[in-house]
């Protein structure tokens, strides 16, 4: 008795597997896939790794206004704030961030910060890879989360360190 | 005055007649929004943003102008209210940029808040609007003219409050702009108050520009750490690289003494704590030169050669030097360490007024000395010599605003022609140096020669009339002239004393017996039984003075001094090589005269980096919380604490610690900190808080409510950060000694010698000053 049951019920098993076999693949083929983010397909708003994005003039859109610093639930936002100087024009506005560092370690990566920003400075881009041994190179600096140029230019969705420091080109 | 029933929103309120309606809601909880009625300033009905309905008044009315009136009824919430409210706040909008994200207003803007309130957030204007460039009016005051909404809150408080008029306006109507009085630039005392008032960012502080937003800091109430006058501030604090930085002072919340008063120094010159010149390694002299070596280092070096040093030559040969600007803690520490622990007497500091005659004048007498808020209320104030304008910020505001809006009547008696005779009802401009003759005259005495006898007969038959005088001296009294001043103040009913020192703590440093004769509590040292009860044997001679330790060190008798913020070298105008045969140690913030030229240098941590108590020149104690953070420094109270343990003495002699019996792990930031402030409030309260360690100043103030005659204040209201005016009368007796002792810094308004000068807003502003006025001079 217990043998029948024991075969039907590997039987029933076999037989989901099989009729996987035929149904299309959903799987990609990460990280050997082509291309800059190696076969690594997204939903157009999954929230990746922040981009700070420059205007169209190139100048950076942040103007260190704290308010993604305030709206992050997990305190991970540093900025330090100067003024733009006739000499030095950083952002469009008065005054720009001189230090702005996100700390991957405690991004939980909501958005929050996202939607806080009045002048849409800070996005996220789509790059996950940030998988390291030394938690110190988690906290992200300003001149890492730059965009490398204005967003109407091209894809600003940045990957990951790497490629974007072979990537870089000059604003503008 | 009669009181007057009204109703607001159906609930019946009752205030006294001749209180403004805006006034009469507050009391029961209902706010009308205003932008340019501010209490204490005239008023000016222009914003119209307090509209209500009153009944039987055909139009809506503006809360801040109108007097209550007996069976008035109001209501603050109705839609017709709203609407007028809305349209105000789009026509303020019409021309406003949208500046928020980059504004230093921008979260603690009363334009924000009233927006959000009344939703006017979309514009029927379609026309572009009118830019104008940011103006700088000087080193500290910004000015943005597109964001300004015309309250004239600061032309009033500028006018009105400081009775300095450096911001008035021009043009008419819808034209109006705020301009400084120099056409383009300030010339005035820099207080910042005009900043401060603003209810949005049109005007912006030079020092806090751009560094940071409000919800960034941490905010720390504390006490100001220059003058005597001690206002209460609420440091803004944010962490940096060294620590903690404080980016912005002020008093918004109108607690302490000073209400949302602050001058220059107390609103910008706590920078000098910022400084990167900040020592933060002890040094120790090698081979001629002030070599850093670690703290285990110094302190076991500094032990072991006060140690050597009082066995081998006694406590007789080694001195001590206090500070007008540590702690009260600090202070009463450092003085029984001199005493228990060197064995000497050789304590003393840089007196800047009389405390120790004016503690034997006051003797026995209750309810002679009058608390700075007192000065606010006084029906009258008699002021002799200083001048408060320049040397007391806060006491020439109390006694402005006390004249100006409770028409006290104000008598100054100076030899020179100081600004608040402005304010008086009589001024009496006598011969320099005689202030001494004049207190002497009030006493009864003769009129002295070259003064107007009319004048001052005159003068004293009307004071004497006065009921409830306050009587405010500056350091041209000493000695027998404050006992005239004394006999006097007992021929006026209810009359009060006020003795003017130089610095946050000066009256501290003699309250807590940093003289070389008196303990504690200005309790001579043959009557100190209840202090050898606890602390053991003490040396029953008086020890060298300030000046006496300095003979001694130029002719090498004194063989150790330990000097704990102070600079004598730059104070005195010594010559450096005078400590040259001594053991020097210097505590300091900075690499002084006196520094430079000691055997070992203690980087201290200054009054904004450490908690304890202040007792300002009124004898109001205050709470001094830590708000920055230097690394690499100590407070003065634990780098005593640590040489006491070096030299071998048991510290729990020295610190009554470990008692209590709960401790609290609070949090110290972040969001939760005030959970744990008022959770340490009650615990004080109940003498449950547990003092764990011999560095906790709290556990030196048990012993100082203990011991120190006046310092009896409830302790509940003194940690929940309210001003506690302490007691002279039950003093230990005082001494009257020579009145050549006492060395007045005569700092003016834009300078405090021993921390102002380091501070680089106040620099900068004295530097601007000079270079405006000089083709002034040249015109004249
Ligand atoms: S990224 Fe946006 S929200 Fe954050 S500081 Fe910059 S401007 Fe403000
Ligand atoms: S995504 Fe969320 S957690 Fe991450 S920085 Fe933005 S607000 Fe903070
Ligand atoms: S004054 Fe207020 S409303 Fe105007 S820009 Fe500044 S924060 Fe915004
Ligand atoms: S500058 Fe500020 S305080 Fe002065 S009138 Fe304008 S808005 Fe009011
Ligand atoms: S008046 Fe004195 S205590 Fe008050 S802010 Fe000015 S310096 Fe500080
Ligand atoms: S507050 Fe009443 S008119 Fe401005």
């Amino acid at each position: 008795m217990s043998v029948i049951k024991d075969i039907s019920e590997v039987a029933k098993g076999m037989g989901i597997t099989f009729m996987e076999m035929f149904q299309p693949t959903v799987v990609e083929n990460y990280p050997d896939g082509p291309g800059i983010f190696k076969g690594a397909k997204f939903q157009e708003r999954f929230r990746g790794m922040h981009v700070l994005q420059r205007d169209e003039n190139g100048l950076e859109k942040c103007v260190a206004c704290f308010l993604c610093a305030a709206a992050c639930p997990s305190n991970c936002i540093y900025i330090e704030a100067a003024e733009n100087t006739a000499e030095k024009r950083v952002s469009g506005a008065e005054r720009y961030a001189e230090v702005y560092n996100i700390d991957y370690n405690r991004c939980i990566f909501c958005g929050y910060c996202v939607e806080a920003c009045p002048t849409d400075a800070i996005t996220h881009g789509h790059g996950f890879e940030v998988a390291t041994f030394n938690v110190g190179a988690l906290v992200y600096r300003k001149e890492q989360l730059l965009a490398i140029k204005p967003a109407q230019m091209g894809d600003n969705a940045v990957f990951n360190k790497q490629e974007m420091e072979t990537q870089r080109v000059l604003p503008g | 005055m009669p009181d007057v029933n009204i109703t607001v929103d159906g609930k019946k309120v009752t205030a006294p007649a001749g209180t403004l309606l805006i006034e009469a809601c507050k009391t029961v909880g209902i706010e009308v929004p205003a932008f340019c009625y501010y209490p204490g300033l005239s008023l000016q009905g222009a914003c119209r943003m307090c509209l209500v309905k009153v009944e039987k008044m055909p139009k809506l009315q503006t809360a801040c102008t109108t007097v209550i009136s007996e069976g008035m009824a109001v209501t603050t919430d109705h839609e017709e209210i709203h609407q007028a409210r809305k349209s105000m706040v789009e026509l303020l909008l019409g021309n406003h940029p949208l500046d928020c994200p980059v504004c230093d207003a921008g979260g603690e803007c009363e334009l924000q808040d009233m927006t959000f309130s009344y939703g006017a957030s979309e514009s029927k204007y379609t026309e572009a609007k009118n830019h104008k460039e940011e103006q700088q009016w000087s080193p500290v005051v910004f000015f943005d003219r597109p964001r300004c909404i015309l309250c004239y809150r600061c032309v009033r408080v500028c006018d009105e409050a400081m009775d300095v008029a450096a911001l008035g306006i021009q043009n008419r109507g819808s034209g109006s702009v705020i301009a400084p009085n120099m056409g383009d630039h300030l010339d005035c005392e820099e207080c910042g108050m005009c900043i401060d008032i603003c209810p949005v960012g049109a005007l912006t502080s030079g020092a806090y520009r751009y560094k940071t937003r409000p919800w960034e800091m941490n905010h720390v109430a504390t006490a100001c750490t220059h003058c005597g006058d001690g206002c209460k501030t609420t440091l803004g604090v944010r962490r940096s690289e060294t620590g903690m930085e404080i980016v912005r002072g002020d008093n918004r919340d109108k607690s302490g003494p000073n209400g949302d008063f602050l001058c220059v120094k107390g609103r910008y010159a706590f920078d000098f704590a910022n400084r990167t010149d900040r020592l933060t390694q002890p040094l120790v002299r090698r081979n001629g030169k002030l070599v850093p070596v670690t703290w285990d280092e110094a302190l076991t070096y500094v032990g072991q050669k006060l140690a050597e040093i009082r066995s081998q030559s006694g406590g007789a040969s080694m001195g001590v030097i206090g500070s007008n600007r540590t702690t009260n803690e600090e202070n009463y520490l450092l003085q029984k360490f001199a005493r228990v622990v060197l064995q000497t007497n050789n304590i003393d500091h840089q007196r800047t007024a009389d405390f120790a005659a004016f503690a034997a004048a006051l003797a026995g007498r209750p309810d002679a000395t009058a608390s700075a808020r007192e000065v606010f209320d006084a029906p009258a104030i008699l002021l002799i010599g200083n001048d408060p304008t320049e040397q007391h910020p806060l006491l020439a505001y109390q006694i402005r605003n006390n004249v100006r809006l409770h028409k006290a009547r104000l008598y100054v008696v100076n030899s020179e022609s100081v600004k608040l005779r402005r304010q008086a009802t009589l001024f009496s401009q006598i011969p320099s140096g005689s202030e001494a003759a004049f207190a002497a005259f009030l006493a009864g005495g003769d009129v002295a020669n070259g003064a107007n006898r009319d004048e001052w007969n005159a003068l004293r038959d009307q004071l004497r009339k006065e009921t409830g005088l306050v009587i405010a001296f500056g350091s041209e009294l000493r000695g027998a002239s404050i006992a005239s001043l004394n006999k006097f103040a007992l021929s006026v009913q209810g009359a009060k004393l006020i003795c003017l020192a130089d610095y946050a703590n000066s009256r501290g440093a003699a309250d807590m017996g940093v003289y070389p004769d008196l303990l504690p509590g200005y309790v001579p040292l043959i009557q100190g039984s209840k202090f050898k009860a606890e602390w053991g044997t003490l040396p029953d001679a008086a020890g060298l003075t300030l000046p006496g330790m300095v003979d001694a060190a130029k002719s090498c008798k004194l063989k150790a001094l330990l000097v704990v913020g102070a600079n004598p070298v730059f104070r005195m105008k010594l010559d450096p090589a005078t400590f040259a045969n001594s053991f020097l140690v210097v505590q300091d913030l900075f690499l002084s005269e006196t520094a430079a030229v000691a055997d070992v240098v203690l980087p201290a941590a200054s009054a904004y980096e450490k908690s304890g108590t202040f007792t300002n020149t009124y004898g109001d104690v205050q709470l001094v919380k830590q708000a920055g953070e230097i690394t690499g420094t100590k407070s003065d109270f634990e780098i005593i604490v640590r040489i006491a343990e070096r030299m071998g003495y048991d510290v729990a002699k020295l610190v009554p610690f470990g008692s209590g019996s709960r401790a609290d792990m609070g949090q110290s930031r972040g969001a939760q900190s005030g959970e744990a402030d008022r959770h340490a409030v009650w615990l004080e309260a109940q003498g449950l808080e547990l003092k764990m360690n011999p560095f906790d100043p709290t556990a030196v103030f048990d012993e100082i409510q203990r011991l120190v005659p006046g310092y009896q204040v409830s302790r509940l209201n003194l940690m929940a950060g309210n001003d506690q005016h302490t007691r002279l009368d039950q003093n230990g007796g005082g001494a009257v000694g020579d009145p050549a002792l006492i060395q007045p810094a005569n700092d003016g308004l834009f300078s405090s010698g021993s921390t102002g000068r380091y501070s680089k807003t106040l620099n900068t502003v004295m530097e601007n000053r000079n270079r405006v006025e000089m083709p002034k001079v040249a015109a004249d």
